[in-house]
């Protein structure tokens, strides 16, 4: 029966194009409101690095005075700032009980090329420890990353970025070769590939949606160097002076991100320990001012406590969702005053023997034809729509080139197969639910009731 | 074939109640053609619709085929419809954009036929009514007539016990009525039952018998007015109505 009930659907559908493309228009269109916010909220929240969600862990210590009036550092007062100081990360960065840890900060370098006819330019760039490469599976496509021994040291190494590599080197492997940042020569011994995580989890002080930087020298060339953060630094208490680099080491000003990888939760929890002893230590010392308050979080809860995914994210996935239910009431609406135009032809069919079944089957069959054809008319609209929200909204991000805030609004408007799959099963319920009332309600009236005799 | 005792069937709306079928018996013996007569507004039509299962009745007893059909489920009424019973009616009914075929088969698709079988009971069926070269077209491209032997083709594909025709020429010429009767009659001689309401005093003579019905009741062997009366040579009647009282009517909302 199911082949005989497309074949009246098709047939039904010719009778009455009009009103069948209103239904399908109202389906595509709620569909595709829908999948455009999910698709835009699913991509701002979705955790990039979701193999490791129970091994990676974001560490934060509240560092803060007990000055009620002193200026938050996060969005939540609840929360400790969400970054450290130097000090307090050179500790735990002694630490040998997480599996994998590093420390980190944002900073830009000019990279002076050898490339004939190209000018020096400025970009972004992470200081960091060793174990972030194998900790947040950074993908090389060349060489690889500079061992703890190298990071000691320090010695001058580099990892760059695939399209930092392309820039100088034209994609070759430039393993080896040579790369001058503010003036100092690296060696490249690493080449990315294509790696940009997006949000942002393991930085998401500036923007959780940022490209990821060009260069990667070691930490241990912080102090050497003085290199300064160019993301964000808070400094407890008022009236702080930074007037040189030693300043900034032994201040208590947040700017160092750290993240650990625990092997399982009784590491972690031996962590928290450990961090836990060395903030009542420094109690006595008058610092940590505040009650214990430090956090070992998750990337999921990082994510959270960031506020990557706003409220106004949900607002409107609400919004869109409650669009679609208009859709649907609509759908039903339409369906109904469609169904009850053919009621003569129904009331034939049960007068020459078709059940209530028979007529509730071929008339859900119908809608949900309907609604499968909306739901990929839907996805084909939620595609132009994406391109749109893309080409008005992330164009340019801070500190991006064209190219680069292309690539970032094409990850985050990008339609995967989950997507797909879940548009389509939207609009299949969708198509019960629009469907059912009317279907029901036509396939209970009595045969003689719209029979023309 | 069908034994009705006693049945009753009235229409309520808020304040009026109409008596349709008012303590009707009748009893067609298999293989009868009767013709049912009677004024506009008499129950007709009524009547046809529960004969056919196509409306339940409030009282009384029917039994059709040797089985009482009085208490059953809408799906066993649906099952009656389609294995027992063929229907022809006046405005044809014949779904538009179906081929003469599909709209044959269709009461053969509720059947759950195998295609082969479908094919062979719709082939045989056009073949009866001598439209077998006509199976591709739409109703729409056939004459009056045509389509009403495609609906008796439909009628006669499930090959029913009995066939209710309500005014099978009501829509037609008075050739086009005659190639329709003499179709029935042939029908009739194999020896399926037939019960056709007809406004038309001619074809009624032609059944076996002719029952009469004015208010819901029934007067068989009635004689047709031949000149007085409504067009088609009966006298007018209205059902027995009565206006129910304010209490009644609050009762019956109830």
């Amino acid at each position: 029966m199911l082949a005989y009930n497309i074949r009246l659907a098709g047939l039904s559908f010719r009778r009455n194009p009009a009103l069948t493309a209103m239904m399908m228009g109202a389906i595509a269109t709620g569909i595709a409101a829908a999948i455009i916010t999910i698709t835009l909220y699913h991509a701002r929240s979705g955790n990039p690095i979701w193999w490791k969600a129970d091994k990676l862990y974001a560490v934060t210590m509240d560092t803060r005075s007990d000055d009620k009036n002193e200026r938050d550092f996060s969005p939540n007062p609840e929360y400790p700032p969400f970054q450290l100081t130097h000090r307090d990360a050179e500790f735990l960065s002694r630490s040998d009980i997480p599996l994998r840890k590093a420390r980190m900060f944002k900073s830009s370098f000019i990279v002076t090329p050898t490339k004939a006819g190209m000018k020096p330019f400025r970009r972004v760039s992470r200081v960091t420890s060793a174990d972030f490469f194998p900790m947040f599976d950074v993908p090389f496509k060349f060489g690889a990353a500079w061992t703890r021994v190298q990071d000691e040291g320090p010695e001058a190494v580099v990892v760059l970025s695939q399209d930092i590599n392309e820039k100088l080197f034209n994609g070759e492997n430039s393993v080896g070769k040579s790369v001058t940042l503010d003036g100092k020569d690296f060696r490249v011994i690493g080449v990315l590939d294509y790696w940009m995580p997006q949000p942002k989890f393991y930085d998401l002080n500036n923007s959780a949606f940022d490209i990821s930087e060009g260069f990667y020298i070691p930490f241990g060339w912080t102090v050497p160097l003085e290199i300064r953060s160019n993301g964000n630094m808070n400094c407890v208490g008022k009236g702080v002076k930074i007037s040189s680099f030693h300043d900034l080491l032994t201040a208590d000003c947040v700017w160092q991100q750290f993240w650990a990888e625990f092997a399982d939760q009784t590491q972690r929890a031996r962590f928290q320990q450990f961090v836990d002893s060395y903030v009542a230590d420094q109690k006595k010392l008058g610092r940590f001012p505040r009650p214990l308050n430090n956090r070992i979080v998750d990337v999921d809860t990082w994510m959270e406590m960031n506020n990557v995914v706003g409220d106004d994210s949900r607002m409107q996935v609400a919004l869109a969702l409650m669009f679609l239910v208009v859709c649907i009431l609509n759908t039903l609406g339409l369906t109904l005053a469609k169904f009850l135009g053919a009621a003569s032809i129904t009331g034939l069919r049960r007068a020459l023997g078709a059940k209530r079944k028979d007529i509730v089957q071929q008339h859900l069959t119908e809608v949900v034809l309907l609604s499968f054809a909306g739901g990929v008319l839907g996805l084909i609209l939620a595609f132009f729509g994406l391109k749109g929200v893309r080409a008005l909204l992330y164009t340019p991000f801070v500190d991006m080139n064209v190219q680069q805030s292309a690539e970032v609004g094409r990850l985050l408007t990008h339609i995967d197969i989950t997507m797909v799959l879940a548009a389509l099963a939207i609009s299949i319920v969708t198509g019960v639910l629009a469907g059912l009332y009317p279907s029901w309600r036509i396939g209970r009236s009595p045969p003689a009731a719209f029979l023309k005799t | 074939m069908i034994e009705m005792r006693a049945i009753g069937k009235s229409f309520r709306t808020d304040l009026v109640q109409t008596n349709a079928l008012r303590e009707l018996n009748l009893k067609i013996n298999a293989g009868e053609f009767v013709s049912i007569t009677g004024p506009s507004g008499s129950g007709k039509t009524t009547f046809l619709n529960v004969t056919g299962l196509l409306e339940e009745f409030d009282s009384g007893t029917y039994i059709l085929d040797g089985s009482d059909v009085s208490k059953l489920s809408d799906d066993k009424r649906s099952d009656i419809r389609n294995q027992k019973i063929g229907f022809i009616f006046q405005s044809f009914n014949l779904i538009p954009d179906l081929n003469v075929a599909d709209n044959v088969d269709v009461p053969l698709r509720y059947r759950r036929m195998n295609a082969a079988e479908r094919n062979r009971r719709v082939a045989a069926a056009l073949e009866r009514v001598g439209l077998a070269s006509r199976s591709k077209h739409l109703p729409a491209q056939l004459s009056g007539g045509q389509q009403q032997r495609v609906a008796i083709a439909r009628a006669l594909a499930g090959d029913p016990r009995v066939i209710l025709a309500d005014e099978p020429t009501g829509n037609l010429d008075t050739t086009m009525s005659l190639q329709v009767m003499e179709l029935l009659e042939a029908i009739n001689a194999a020896g399926t039952t037939i019960v056709m309401v007809t406004h038309n005093p001619e074809l009624a003579v032609r059944a076996h018998r002719n029952v009469h019905i004015i208010d819901g009741r029934l007067s068989e062997n009635a004689v047709p007015a031949s000149s007085s009366g409504d067009s088609n040579g009966f006298e007018s009647t209205t059902l027995d109505q009565k206006v129910i009282p304010i209490r009644e009517h609050a009762d019956a909302r109830l």
